[in-house]
């Protein structure tokens, strides 16, 4: 009984070395971690087997680009809101191609960049539209004849 | 066929959206003038639609060619569709300085 008794001792303590060696877990962790580290390696090999894919939004922000040009009418405020959309998406889209660029193919990165130029230039229009609506308004408001003067001619 | 497109035109030619910025303030905004353009130009009178709205042409051709470009990809179909966009917003800029300063927002 008294060996049983010692054998079991002995037998934990080894039963607890050996979780204490996975127990010194960063060693036990330690080859769980390499798979994020090698997480990129795959997407390399992902876009190495052929299968690059055009950028999500690089049609939509091309599309969205040119309509706002038409949408300025209304205010404006149309040609902004779509032109900042097709800027931002057009813009995150370059930065996903730039950290990525064998994943995606080149065509969609330079509809991508197009989306975004035509959507900068869109929303600079419509702002100076706008700036140039408050402009008059408050010209009208505050110079009445002035502004007669300027639109109706001096007829 | 034909007549149907026609008295569609018509149809469209009487029932274009009122500009609700010339409804308020009484002078044209950067973007009037399109309807009536568009609707010269399905009557085919090209003078007339650049006369009311000079970049119609260009936005249609501008719309048409990135629908070809989504579709076939062409090589220098992106930097084709910039550059054009580009023109594009430059004749509309100047075309309501135009308007401006010939007095022709109050119509």
């Amino acid at each position: 009984m008294s060996d049983e008794q010692q054998n079991p001792p002995q037998n934990n303590p080894i039963d607890l070395n050996k979780p204490e060696q996975p127990n010194t877990p960063p060693s036990g962790f330690g080859p769980i971690t390499p798979p994020p580290f090698q997480q990129p390696p795959p997407f390399g090999q992902f876009g190495g087997m052929g299968g690059q894919q055009n950028l999500p939004n690089a049609t939509v922000a091309l599309v969205l680009g040119i309509l706002a040009l038409p949408a300025c009418c209304f205010y404006g405020i149309f040609g902004l809101i779509f032109g900042i959309i097709a800027w931002a998406l057009g813009g995150s889209d370059v930065k996903k191609y730039q950290l990525n660029p064998t994943m995606y193919t080149e065509s969609s990165f330079k509809n991508a960049k197009a989306g975004k130029i035509c959507g900068m230039i869109a929303t600079i229009l419509s702002l100076l539209f706008i700036i140039f609506f408050v402009l008059i308004i408050a010209g009208a408001i505050t110079h009445p004849e002035a502004y007669d003067r300027f639109f109706k001619g001096f007829n | 066929m034909i007549l149907q497109q026609l008295s569609f035109i018509d149809w469209l030619s009487h029932h274009s959206l009122a500009c609700p910025f010339k409804r308020y303030f009484g002078y044209d905004c950067p973007g009037c003038g399109l309807q009536r353009s568009v609707v010269s130009l399905l009557e085919g009178d090209f003078l007339a639609s650049f006369k009311y709205y000079p970049a119609t042409i260009p936005l249609v051709f501008i719309i048409i060619f990135t629908a070809f470009h989504l579709k076939f990809d062409f090589k220098v179909g992106a930097s084709v569709i910039k550059f054009a966009f580009l023109g594009i917003a430059a004749i509309v800029f100047i075309n309501y300085i135009y308007k401006i300063y010939t007095h022709q927002l109050i119509a």
